[in-house]
């Protein structure tokens, strides 16, 4: 299923296909979210009757992805600069940081920042659905930080003494050079990370945030009809990161000037 | 130290015949020193790259920098815009200290352009954006006069037809001569060449080498370490030989490669020869 959107029309240079296919697939996802209800309830009981529920759990699944991996981005590009900087005591932040949220299991961080933070200090309290998206950010920024780093790492030192040379002071080396190689080396890892993401959004369910898989356990217990509760529900994720995908992949094409991708 | 090395006062002759057989304008523009190095050492770890070494590089002048791998010449010269650190000495380009002042440096490498023997171009650019990349972010031209000089100096090393293509698509000689265009676009007091053409198919060698000289011809100062020795003996004003870290060698091309006293030299001349 990948790469449908992005190889028509054959006669349209590269970054206009991409850019058309970013512009089509994120329609499509506006499209689905919007109009979602109405083949859902085509669909015979127990799905037809509760066709709002589900829809409602659609959105609510890809907000969270949105919220959180927009902001795992930021965190991660901080966090990979931090760990590759010549600064020890970020370094150590840094590291302190991945080494944690990579260690310990994601459905507790989620019940952390719910639960644990208020009783911390009362600043801290907060809904569930931005108690989900705070810990859901936290967990894949570490994961990016990995992905950018190793982006950063990957660029030839050559890079950066030609721009260096040129008299390119560390901001604009940093933004016209490296960032952009590094961030095109780490776009495939990232893109693994935010599918995981919206999958991983699910443990927002266990504090009552009503997303896709909280939506399909609330169906099926009302309907006890387990097999196309969850039948359904797994489509619906399947559809939603395939569509991320083809739009990931067209960010990836758009970086590809050498041509590399078949 | 450096037994083979004439004291500094004795260099003012060194070119001035051969660039004015070339016909520029040599009574006109006064040798001064641009570059001067005094004293410097370097190690890695405990390799002894660089000796005591001390020596000045004039304005206008194009000096080829020889000797065996190892000897230290790229080292000498990417300490003069300090992609490498000297340990002990003192470095002075155009009268800004080399030092680790972040700003005198970012200053200093606007005025010193580098080229390298792998070139470095940024594939993500084109090569008008690799051209135009550093004077629109240090010189602050805007964008469209970044493009018309640009293009002008990809004129000059005959690839204005390329502007818009990326370096991959573009061969080896093809890419030197961008970045040559490159570092020309900050319109720098001094160029160096790090084994320009060591990287290159024996073809190219040719194309990237006739920019250089055209380059030479317009009074351009210039540094080069290459093993080129036909570079050296016509364009050259100077040449230098280093050997385990010291200046074995100064002299103009024709008494360098003339009667060579120095069996080290005669021994490097040889095994360049085939």
């Amino acid at each position: 299923m990948d790469r449908v959107l992005s190889l028509w029309p054959a006669a349209w240079s590269r970054q206009q296909r991409s850019s058309a296919t970013m512009l089509s697939a994120s329609a499509l996802m506006l499209l689905i979210l919007w109009l979602i209800p109405i083949p859902l309830s085509w669909a015979p009981e127990p799905i037809g009757n509760n066709a709002q529920l589900f829809a409602e759990g659609t959105r609510v699944t890809v907000q969270l992805t949105i919220v959180s991996g927009v902001i795992g981005v930021v965190l991660g590009v901080l966090a990979a600069l931090g760990k590759v900087s010549r600064f020890a005591p970020l370094r150590w932040v840094a590291g302190f940081y991945v080494w944690v949220m990579r260690g310990t299991p994601l459905l507790v961080q989620v019940l952390f920042v719910y639960f644990a933070l208020p009783e911390i200090h009362p600043l801290f309290r907060m809904d569930e659905f931005t108690a989900a998206c705070v810990a859901l950010a936290l967990n894949v920024g570490a994961y990016n930080a990995e992905a950018i780093r190793a982006g950063l790492l990957a660029v030839p030192k050559g890079q950066i003494e030609a721009a260096r040379s040129l008299g390119l002071n560390r901001w604009y080396t940093f933004v016209d050079v490296t960032f952009p190689q590094a961030f095109k080396i780490a776009l495939p890892p990232l893109v693994n990370n935010v599918v995981a993401l919206l999958k991983d959004s699910s443990l927002a369910f266990t504090i009552g945030v009503v997303e896709l898989t909280n939506a399909g356990s609330q169906v099926k217990s009302t309907s006890f009809q387990a097999v196309p509760v969850f039948i359904a529900t797994a489509i619906i994720y399947l559809v939603l990161t395939t569509v991320m995908t083809q739009i990931s992949d067209a960010i990836e094409r758009r970086y590809d000037v050498e041509g590399k991708l078949r | 130290m450096n037994p083979a090395r004439p004291p500094q006062g004795a260099q003012p002759p060194l070119g001035g015949d051969t660039r004015s057989a070339r016909g520029a304008p040599v009574s006109a523009v006064p040798s001064s020193a641009l570059i001067t190095v005094e004293g410097v050492n370097k190690h890695f770890g405990p390799h002894h790259v660089l000796r005591d070494v001390s020596t000045h590089f004039d304005a206008g002048k194009v000096t080829v920098i020889l000797g065996a791998s190892g000897s230290g010449k790229s080292t000498l010269l990417r300490m003069l815009n300090r992609l490498e650190t000297h340990d002990s000495g003192r470095i002075v380009v155009d009268g800004i200290e080399v030092n680790d002042n972040h700003a005198a440096l970012d200053k200093l490498r606007a005025e010193v352009g580098m080229v390298f023997q792998q070139f470095n171009l940024f594939p993500h650019l084109s090569v008008l954006d690799n051209v135009t990349l550093a004077p629109r972010r240090v010189r602050k031209l805007d964008r469209a006069a970044a493009n018309a000089r640009a293009l002008e100096l990809l004129e000059r090393v005959g690839l204005q037809a390329h502007a818009n293509k990326h370096p991959f698509q573009l061969s080896g000689g093809q890419q030197q001569r961008v970045a040559i265009a490159r570092s020309l676009a900050m319109a720098p007091k001094v160029l160096l060449f790090d084994e320009p053409t060591s990287a290159l198919d024996p073809e190219m060698v040719k194309e990237v080498l006739d920019v250089m000289k055209g380059l030479a011809r317009t009074g351009m100062t210039m540094l080069v370490v290459t093993h080129e020795m036909g570079f050296a003996r016509e364009v050259a004003d100077r040449v230098l030989f280093l050997d385990k870290g010291c200046i074995a060698a100064d002299a103009p091309p024709e008494q360098f490669f003339g009667a060579q006293a120095n069996e080290r030299i005669r021994t490097f001349l040889g095994q360049i020869a085939h």
